[in-house]
């Protein structure tokens, strides 16, 4: 019995031998940074609480509650998030996450995100959850892998990692 | 007595003289020719690349009875020996512990970005599947830009 090759289930993810850096990233790379981003973010935000509450009861000696449903820490969080991701693509092209994860975002023709490309795709990046994440269905079905916020700003997300040097650093240790 | 008996006595006595005498001539012959050789000049003339290529490495170690060897090595004596403090001083710990936990660190996040990796390709040859189109692998700009992204 002879399987058509069209009926093969897709193999393993194969082991990373070509570098893929300069390639366009994947679903997974571009969630998982932002997973990452999400949890840096939210870490940092709620250690300043912490610190502006600490640093009020030693000078004032009155405790201040967070809620997190007062419009204003909404707010707080809201700048903070802006000011980390505008931020971080516009100094380096790459959150903390990204870094991590080993991607970059660019513009169309590959070279550095300016801070006014950064700030649009910043203010662009909420638009992309809209109607169920549907935004983000050009990562999975677009050519070049871009989604509406990277459409907006006229960016993509590019792998910045290279794998074949790490796979040469890897062997080199034995 | 036998007429023979005294012969007899007299050669074993000249043997036994000849014996020693040839005894010096030797010792004297190697001393002076030991004397006269210049043993460094010698070893110079002696290629002993050559000599040890001619060396059977593999016959000379199996005729080695290497635990009968380590039978009589005292291996507690030689560790008692051993200064550990002062070679402990003069060794970089601290670079090696670094070294050692960077090239760790490195190989976590290089295992973590291959299996992102992984599962970037697995999802697009899935897509690929339900989209009846081919998966060629990962698509990039035509000048892919290398510089650019380089880390």
């Amino acid at each position: 019995m002879t399987a058509r090759a069209g009926d093969a289930l897709p193999s393993a993810p194969p082991v990373i031998r070509e570098s893929l850096q300069g390639k366009y990233a994947g679903f997974a790379s571009r969630f998982t940074a932002f997973a990452v981003d999400l949890g840096v973010g939210l870490g940092v935000f709620l250690l300043a609480l912490a610190a502006i509450s600490f640093a009020a009861r030693v000078l004032t000696g009155q405790d201040i509650s967070w809620n997190k449903g007062d419009t204003w820490v909404i707010i707080a969080y809201a700048v903070w998030q802006f000011i980390y991701f505008a931020y971080s693509w516009a100094a380096s092209g790459r959150t903390a996450g990204m870094a991590l994860i080993g991607v970059r975002v660019v513009t169309d023709d590959g070279t550095n995100v300016s801070g006014r490309r950064a700030v649009v795709r910043t203010l662009a990046f909420p638009l992309s959850f809209l109607f169920l994440g549907l935004g983000f269905a050009g990562i999975l079905l677009g050519g070049r892998r871009r989604a509406l916020h990277d459409v907006i700003a006229g960016t993509a997300v590019i792998y910045s990692w290279d794998a074949r040097a790490a796979r040469l650093r890897f062997l080199s240790r034995g | 007595m036998d007429p023979f008996e005294r012969q007899r006595l007299a050669d074993g006595r000249l043997a036994t003289r000849r014996e020693a005498l040839a005894q010096a001539v030797t010792d004297r012959a190697v001393e002076l020719v030991m004397s006269a050789v210049d043993v460094n000049a010698l070893l110079d003339r002696v290629d002993l690349n050559a000599v040890l290529d001619q060396v059977d490495m593999d016959r000379v170690l199996d005729r080695i009875d290497l635990n009968r060897l380590l039978e009589r090595i005292d291996l507690n004596d030689i560790v008692q020996s051993l200064d550990v403090d002062a070679l402990i001083q003069q060794t970089d710990l601290g670079a090696v512990i670094a070294a050692s936990s960077s090239g760790a660190a490195a190989d976590v996040l290089d295992a973590v970005r291959s299996q992102a990796v992984g599962l970037d390709e697995f999802i697009a040859r899935w897509i690929g599947r339900l989209r009846r189109r081919p998966y060629t692998g990962p698509p990039g700009p035509p000048d892919r830009p290398r510089a650019e992204a380089a880390s």
